[in-house]
């Protein structure tokens, strides 16, 4: 039975930038917003979108991901044909390779995708905080009888020269691609989300795949060269809300947005679009006595006795009475004991911070720091860990890290 | 092959004392009452069960089943979407000529081919309005060591308020055992006695071919209750066994226990006595985090994922989907499922069902022992 659209999910990045969050894991494992992980948002869409068929490309530290995403009942792509498929590089009897680029991982699962037997072919990628209907863009996709398309987001002109940018004329038909210009010729930025009709996108894969000198990349390759042989190609805008969470301040940034979805754009209070994820299974979270809550976002299995504000709490996390957090982002299962201060921060999963330590402090001027600390780590009793601190190894008592 | 799972299948009764809480079962059963924030009544036993290696498991409906068969589904979160085994839910005949059961005799006859061709050598069966956590291997390792042929796990306590004040109800039957070291001498119903009594939790363990066998029997003669005709008049020719119950339990007997229990679920050494060990699973929802919002107060409550909290909340238990407005005060409250308690409204002891609203600027006051009940989808 074909499918007309199945789902390729770029999620091999390694997320160097996040440093300590990504030691571990994937990028798109890492948690967000209470309680998903990135990947938890293209999955979402595409089941919202209709799209039953998704193979996820893993390279770096696959296995949380493998894991988390299991045979993809959370998401309702448990199915008898199609569902979801993680797709790591695999030995072939001419040998193995890992994934050289973004078009490499693609070229090398091509089997894959024929046996769905798709007309058309999204590439979605695994790192990006966005609700989207991928039905509305294919919907662009026919009208505009394209082979390729790609969603692109109006970003001001200062910022333009940081992303790749599409240059259409009035009737969204690309006429140039320029990556990362100087001297940027439109404000359209690519949000990494194409469609291909799949007779081109196989064509140009193996054309690419033969070029010694490709870098076997969407970005430097594939689209450059659709550019050159005139292929019909389209912008579709999208004007939501979009988010790469590349790095430390944007993934902090996003987490934070989602405390104000009035202003901010995210909703996840959003029963027609509902993000799912693999689910804690604690008890709801509960609030005691001696604590005071303002502005925060809290899931099952919290324990809050303290004084949090402003605050992302995932699942299982225990805030002892008289500690203090403030603008921090704390993932599943940390434990932040009496006396201690965490302010304006990530602090990933299973983290104890011991009593009376101070972890990052509230902005002042103009710094931005936003202090980070990777899973499991020990902060000691009375350390401090600076506000632009990346921690990865135990802090022991009393001791100082910047 | 390798077998961890315990060698016996089980069986719950999910309607057993509806009557006693009329309110809470107007449109459900005891098994799918809403408790300790984001579970069901059904879910502890059953997922005590699941956690002890049952992995066969059957659910006799009496009536009012709906919302329990849209709770459980194909019983996947309990990890029961089984090819062999798994869950099962047997709902009633309805044909003119037999009854809806009454009791467990009558419950059971009605299964017995299904009981027959299970490969399982042993029975568990309970009840749904008990909330613990159960070491089912720990009794079946009992009844197995002990040579007994039924054995009846009990707690050590006075008999509950709600029990007693419930023996002029007709149908209303209760069990206390009288031992002699681990072996039950007698079965009491309805007794009146004060102090300590050894307290029936209708839990048994029993070999699958004697259940069948005294079914049977029972059947044949008319008996409609399992304890009441069959065990009790056996105490001589059975050797029944006691099992007791040591952990944390929250009985749910009358509408002031269902609030009491789930109040006491607010002290951090009750939850953790209940939770703590094996998990207990229950219907995903996936709703987001929940919210406070700038200008909300929280103190001392439990709530689950999806609510937005405006106002204040205060030693209140809130399920999944709770929306408190602006300004509005929730005082020891209970509020089920996608309740929304609008701008100004204060409440104060109120047992709100799913999808209530409590409109704005409304007060509604109940009382320690008499909380208010809201039905299901009123506006107040």
């Amino acid at each position: 039975m074909a499918k007309e659209m199945i789902a390729m999910l770029l999620a091999g990045g390694q997320g160097s930038r996040l440093y300590a969050l990504t030691e571990k894991l994937a990028k798109p494992a890492v948690p967000f917003g209470g309680k998903y992980r990135i990947i938890d948002f293209p999955l979402s869409n595409c089941v919202n979108s209709g799209i039953d068929t998704v193979g996820i490309l893993t390279q770096y530290q696959p296995m949380v991901l493998n894991e988390y995403i299991g045979n993809g009942q959370p998401w309702d792509l448990d199915r008898l044909h199609g569902g979801v498929h993680v797709l790591p590089p695999y030995q072939k009897a001419s040998g193995s390779d890992w994934y050289k680029g973004t078009a490499n991982a693609i070229y090398q699962n091509i089997p894959f995708i024929e046996s769905y037997d798709p007309e058309y072919v999204i590439i979605l990628s695994g790192d990006q905080i966005c609700k989207q209907d991928y039905s509305d863009f294919l919907r662009f996709h026919k009208e505009k009888g394209a082979e390729f398309s790609v969603a692109v987001m109006e970003v001001s002109w200062e910022e333009a020269s940081r992303f790749g940018l599409m240059v259409a004329d009035e009737n969204d038909k690309i006429t140039e691609f320029q990556e990362k210009p100087k001297q940027p010729k439109s404000n359209l930025a690519s949000m990494g989300i194409y469609i291909f009709n799949w007779d081109i996108l196989k064509k140009y894969l193996i054309e690419d795949e033969a070029d010694p000198n490709s870098s076997n990349d969407f970005g430097n390759n594939i689209i450059p060269n659709l550019l050159k042989d005139g292929r019909n190609m389209y912008a579709y805008h999208f004007s939501g809300y979009w988010k790469d969470v590349g790095t430390i301040s944007s993934l902090w940034e996003a987490n934070m947005e989602i405390l104000d979805p009035e202003h901010s754009g995210i909703n996840l209070f959003d029963n027609d679009w509902k993000i799912y994820s693999r689910n804690s299974g604690k008890t709801g979270h509960k609030i005691t006595e001696t604590a005071v809550v303002e502005n925060c976002m809290i899931t099952d299995g919290c324990r809050i006795a303290g004084h949090v504000k402003r605050s992302i709490l995932f699942s299982g996390v225990k805030v002892a009475e008289g500690a203090e957090v403030e603008d921090a982002v704390i993932m599943g299962g940390t434990v932040i004991e009496s006396g201690a201060v965490v302010k304006h921060c990530i602090v990933a999963e299973n983290v104890v911070i011991g009593q009376n330590a101070v972890v990052g402090e509230m902005p002042h001027d103009g710094e931005k720091g936003v202090a980070t600390i990777g899973s499991g780590i020990h902060i000691g009793e009375r350390a401090k860990v600076g506000p632009n601190a990346m921690v990865n190894a135990n802090v022991k008592d009393g001791e100082e890290e910047w | 092959m390798v077998n961890a799972n315990a060698d016996a299948l089980g069986i719950i009764f999910p309607n057993s004392y509806d009557d006693q809480v009329p309110d809470l079962v107007n449109e459900r059963l005891m098994a799918s009452i809403p408790f300790a924030s984001r579970y069901r009544m059904v879910d502890f036993i059953l997922s005590s069960m699941v956690n002890c290696g049952i992995g066969n498991v059957s659910i006799i409906v009496r009536k009012n089943y709906h919302s329990l068969m849209d709770h459980l589904g194909s019983g996947r979160e309990w990890d029961l979407a089984r090819k062999k085994g798994g869950l099962n839910i047997v709902p009633p005949y309805s044909e003119k000529k037999i009854q809806v059961y009454s009791g467990r005799v009558e419950a059971l006859a009605n299964v017995l081919d299904f009981l027959k061709w299970q490969k399982e050598k042993y029975v568990v069966m309970a009840d749904t309005n008990i909330a613990c956590n159960f070491d089912f291997k720990e009794m079946l390792n009992q009844h197995i060591e002990s040579g007994a042929d039924v054995t009846a796990a009990y707690t050590k306590q006075p008999i509950p308020e709600g029990v007693r004040s419930s023996y002029e109800k007709t149908n209303y039957l209760h069990y206390t055992f009288s031992m002699a070291g681990q072996k039950i001498s007698k079965i009491f119903v309805n007794s009146e006695e004060n102090g300590v009594q050894n307290v029936s939790m209708n839990i048994y363990v029993m070999e699958r071919q004697l259940l069948i066998d005294e079914i049977k029997k029972g059947f044949v003669l008319g008996n409609k209750f399992f304890e009441r005709d069959v065990l009790a008049p056996q105490t001589e020719k059975l050797n029944i066994q006691g099992y007791e119950f040591t952990g944390y339990q929250a009985r749910i007997d009358d509408m002031k226990s269902y609030f009491d229990e789930n109040m006491k679920l607010l002290k951090d050494e009750n939850l953790d006595s209940l939770f703590l060990g094996n998990p207990i699973y229950t219907k995903v929802r996936d709703d987001n985090p929940t919210r406070y919002i700038n200008g909300s107060k929280a103190k001392n409550v439990m709530v689950a994922d999806g609510c937005v909290i405006e106002g204040e909340i205060e030693n209140s238990i809130l399920f999944r989907g709770v929306k408190v407005a602006k300004g509005a005060k929730v005082k020891n409250c209970i509020l089920m499922q996608d309740t929304v308690i609008e701008a100004g409204a204060e409440i104060e002891y109120v047992v709100s069902d799913k999808y209530v609203t409590v409109s704005e600027g409304k007060q509604l006051k109940g009382t320690d022992s008499f909380p208010v009940f809201i039905a299901k989808d009123q506006v107040v």
